[in-house]
């Protein structure tokens, strides 16, 4: 019952004249972000910080969240559309987004995404709304050890991204790991990897590895002959997904949004794992795993969710612990705390207003989303049909202007373009670069987490077999890769027989 | 040297993470303190990781030697796209702070716009101005990023609209 | 060698241009680089205050991010800019007291930089777990003297003002401590509250959630007089370490050179902008202490600052492993 007081004080809150308008505002201008490859969420929120400062702090904060998952959802049109992730959840979102456009099935992709969102965000809301405060002790349960043993079990499920060659996923993933160990250590302070370069010091940023391999590898890959150019199948069949599409995503949207949801509310990389490791469960319990990566409409209604479920449960931890989960959550602290507002679960009591108003502002904003995407899907899907020799000088320079708005350095371009390189070459090679970027995330936080539960533990390895959190992770990451190495060896002695037939 | 390799996108790719591992370990094993199993250092991570990594790129190469994993040949590298796209790319975060991102757009569509074989001078053009124009509105004058627009000289920059 | 060179080329073309800069500045944008990610607090609290400064310098003030190295490249850039008053960054104790004594820094914190105002200060809130059976700074030294090393404390990383705070702590008390670093003091608070982890020095203002809800205990605070956020909690220097002192401060620096018409108008707007009521409600609501004052006065708080924490770094041997 007092919930319902709750959100009814909430809806009040975010439904009165301004509050609305500056709520739209905050979704259409993360629309606009998002779909714009390049530029984030991050640069967003910074640049508009000031001129939230004349707004009451609740219209300031609701517009602010606004952008925020406003650009998730302008974010995986990118990532249909033109194969360019965002951030690195949407870089699941590329692999059967991506080939279901170029099958003609880009609304479709489209319109699953945004339903698939829209549905984690309302569940991922009510969560907020009923549980916050108990869900937020889960996230003070993880120590280093667990965090560890969780990051274990995300690039066990990374394995299972490739479609191609299991040893060469690994190897990506490897490769991913000591991509990102460049910059310094946090266990010792020491730069390493850096050459020398001032810039390179605090590690190479997601936007230049993402961009390049992703975006200019694709683009270059695209320009290589014109004849054989990646042309957009003409005949678009069904704009908008039908009851049929609808009906064989509702499981995998209800798995997304629970493993989504739950992964969200950990602060250290958790919302990360939330895509792939909702991707990896449904290749896993399909009926035909091979359709995966070919344009498998589960393979984009579950990441989208999980990303969005994710997106939404990483405010329980700022909320009422105070601990930013990304940089994005960092801002929102720093914008608070300009209002005059200490986050914590004080503000619920405290501010209830704004607390309410705030979760509340959040179902607005998603289904203003849902609102703002449906009809303009025909739009997008009509931008495919642009000639490539238009669109692609177009991506470059928001990549290019993206890229350097980051942290405001031309180095980040140059390194952008290394990559791009670096990502034809995977491609040439049949490398696949998806398991590499998530060991890219995953690998400072588990270099970082693994040393610093030695040290806790005074050098004790046992600690990561004692911990319960810790050894129920590993016992199912363990599982897990039983799971994959199964099939693989399976499908080697099938091919045995084959030959020797 | 072709017979023996029945995998050639696989060998080439095992080699390459054999080069990189290597590079990754070798370093860290010249620059960085080891430490032990229990209070590792800044290297044993990185050693340990290049070394798996090599390993790894040793067993693909070794593997695509053998008839049951043949696959198809590597394609053409074409290095005219990689050019012209990578080469504006760069050249566009070089002169970005000197040019202007006015100026840096513009060339950086017509030149990576050479990377396609329909290239129409004409219609670049018009297409540079016409983006170097929407991302100033959008970027420079609507958000407010701290952009440089117009060359790096002291009479343009107090032109009102040159101004971040 | 081509450094002094290169400094006293710039501080002659300055001079040259003197008189005509001063009268025009400021004739277009100003800058203000913040040497760190955007949303952290000194970003936040920059922000806040180019918005005032634009309007009454009446030209817009913009603050742009240059994050990297502790703060290092954000200053360095400054240091290597033309003194024309354009360009300003907001430095802090690790960009100018700190950095330079860790490692080589590419530029000198001294020579490369012009002080302009001295803008505040912030104060660190000494919290400990609750799993620790002390109440006060008297017996957590007690406990750390019973068991060395035993006991261990967080920080923002190697080098950080929060480890230097701590290692300053650790030997005002004579105790022995062991570290274990994070990438931000927020990440710590878990294991704070679980207790695999006793105290840190955190931020007074981002400590706040985390002691209200009673998951971690605040014990005193690391200023030299209580602050008005927290106005129960005693300084470490009353608690049990006289003379413990660490605040951090932060201030607009110029390059080197830069000219003195531009650094007392730039003064004397942000001694203003101080002033005003609503500046004096926010500082005293995010947890910062005011400053202010003329740039000779800066200049000897910086070097006042360097001087206590490169001996801090010398002592406790901080360095990169």
């Amino acid at each position: 019952m007092e919930l319902l007081n709750n959100l009814g004080l909430g809806f009040s809150v975010a439904l009165a004249g301004t509050n609305i308008l500056y709520c739209f505002i905050g979704v259409l201008l993360g629309t606009l972000i998002g779909v714009l490859p390049g530029i984030g969420p991050v640069a967003t929120i910074a640049m508009l910080l000031p001129t939230t400062f004349v707004l009451p702090p609740v219209s300031a904060l609701i517009m602010l969240a606004g952008i925020y998952y406003g650009a998730q959802y302008g974010g995986s049109t990118t990532a249909i559309l033109v194969n360019l992730p965002g951030e690195v959840s949407s870089v699941v979102t590329c692999l059967d987004g991506y080939q279901m456009a170029r099958q003609g099935k880009a609304g479709k992709a489209l319109g699953v995404a945004a339903l698939g969102s829209f549905f984690a965000g309302s569940v991922s809301t009510l969560l907020i709304a009923a549980f916050a405060p108990p869900l937020a002790e889960v996230a003070l349960k993880f120590g280093p050890a667990d965090y560890f043993s969780l990051m274990v079990l995300g690039l066990i499920a990374a394995v299972v991204l490739a479609h191609g060659s299991l040893i060469k996923a690994i190897a990506m993933i490897i490769l991913g790991l000591l991509i990102g160990l460049v910059g310094t250590d946090v266990n010792s302070g020491v730069a390493r990897f850096n050459f020398g370069l001032p810039e390179l010091i605090d590690g190479i940023g997601i936007g230049p590895i993402a961009m390049g391999i992703f975006g200019f590898g694709e683009i270059i890959r695209n320009l290589e002959h014109t004849e054989k150019r990646e042309i957009f199948t003409k005949n678009v069949s069904g704009l908008l997904p039908n009851w049929s599409d609808i009906k064989q995503c509702i499981p995998p949207v209800l798995r997304g949004t629970a493993l989504g949801s739950f992964l969200g509310i950990l602060p250290g990389g958790g919302a990360v794992l939330g895509a792939f490791s909702a991707y990896t469960l449904e290749k896993k319990i399909a009926k035909d795993p091979s359709r995966f990566g070919k344009g498998a409409i589960e393979g984009v209604a579950a990441p989208e969710s999980a990303n969005n479920a994710a997106a939404q449960t990483s405010f329980i931890p700022l909320l009422t612990l105070g601990i930013p989960s990304n940089p994005v959550m960092a801002l929102m602290i720093g914008a608070m705390i300009i209002h005059g507002i200490q986050p914590g679960p004080q503000i619920m009591t405290a501010k209830p207003d704004l607390f309410w108003g705030m979760v509340a502002s959040m179902w607005v904003g998603n289904l203003m989303l849902v609102i703002l995407n449906l009809p303009l899907i025909g739009m997008w899907v009509k931008l495919l049909s642009l000639p490539y020799r238009l669109l692609y000088p177009a991506i470059l320079i928001f990549c290019c202007i993206g890229v350097y708005s980051i942290s405001n350095a031309w180095m980040d371009v140059l390194l952008a373009a290394a990559c791009g390189f670096m990502g034809y070459v995977f491609y040439k090679l049949d490398c696949e670069p998806s398991p590499l970027l998530l060991g890219f995330v995953l690998g400072p936080m588990m270099e970082e987490n693994l040393r610093r539960a030695l040290l806790l533990s005074r050098g004790d390895p046992g600690v990561f077999m004692t911990r319960p959190i810790s050894a129920t992770l590993l016992v199912l990451a363990l599982l897990l890769l039983i799971l994959v190495m199964a099939p693989a060896i399976r499908k080697k002695r099938e091919e045995a027989f084959v030959e020797e037939d | 040297m072709k017979a023996l390799i029945k995998n050639p996108r696989d060998f080439w790719a095992g080699i390459m993470f054999i080069v990189i591992g290597c590079l990754f370990a070798g370093v860290a094993l010249a620059s960085y303190k080891m430490g032990t199993a229990a209070r590792m250092g800044p290297a044993y991570f990185p050693f340990v990781l290049g070394g798996l990594l090599a390993l790894l790129g040793l067993v693909i190469s070794l593997l695509s030697l053998s008839k049951k994993n043949a696959g198809p040949a590597v394609e053409k590298f074409h290095w005219a796209p990689n050019f012209w796209v990578l080469g504006s790319i760069c050249l566009f975060g070089v002169t970005l702070k000197i040019f202007g991102a006015l100026l840096s757009g513009v060339l950086l569509v017509l030149l990576s716009a050479l990377g396609s074989s329909e290239f129409k001078l004409r219609d670049m053009l018009l297409l540079g101005i016409g983006l170097t124009i929407f991302c100033a509105a959008v970027f420079v004058w609507g958000l407010g990023l701290p952009i440089p627009l117009c060359p790096n000289i002291d009479a343009l920059q107090q032109v009102k609209l040159c101004r971040i | 060698m081509k450094k002094p060179l290169f400094a006293l080329a710039a501080a002659v073309l300055a001079l040259a241009q003197l008189p005509a800069l001063a009268q025009s500045w400021p004739a277009r944008t100003v800058k203000i680089i913040v040497p760190f990610p955007a949303g952290g607090p000194t970003d936040v609290l920059t922000r806040y205050l180019a918005e005032k400064l634009s309007t009454q310098l009446g030209q817009p003030v913009v603050v742009e991010n240059k994050p990297g190295a502790g703060g290092s490249i954000g200053a360095d850039l400054v240091a290597k800019s033309a003194p024309d008053g354009y360009t300003l960054v907001m430095a802090t104790a690790s960009t100018h007291s700190i950095g330079p004594y860790l490692g080589k820094l590419p530029y000198d914190p001294v020579k490369d930089f012009t002080p302009v105002v001295w803008v505040g200060n912030a104060t660190n809130v000494l919290v400990i777990s609750n799993a620790i059976p002390a109440n006060s700074v008297k017996e957590l030294i007690d406990l750390a003297r019973k068991d060395p090393g035993k006991l261990n404390y967080a920080t923002s990383g190697i080098g950080t003002i929060s480890h230097l705070t701590s290692e300053l702590f650790a030997s005002m008390a004579g105790v022995k401590l062991t570290h274990v670093p994070y990438k931000g003091t927020q990440q710590s608070i878990p294991d704070i509250a679980s207790g695999q982890v006793a105290m840190l020095f955190d931020n007074i203002m981002t400590a706040q959630p985390n002691i209200k809800a009673g998951r971690v205990k605040a014990i005193a605070i690391s200023s030299s007089a209580r602050s008005p956020l927290v106005p129960e909690l005693p300084t470490v220097s009353e608690a049990g370490l006289p003379g413990f002192q660490s605040v951090v401060w932060f201030g607009l620096l110029g390059p080197a050179g830069l000219p003195k018409p531009v650094v007392d108008r730039v003064n004397a707007e942000m001694n203003k902008t101080l002033a005003l009521p609503d500046v004096k409600a926010r500082f005293a609501q995010m947890g910062f202490d005011q400053a202010g004052g003329n740039p000779a006065s800066f200049a000897q708080v910086m070097q006042r600052d360097a001087e206590k924490w490169s001996k801090v770094i010398k002592d406790a041997g901080v360095k990169p492993e």
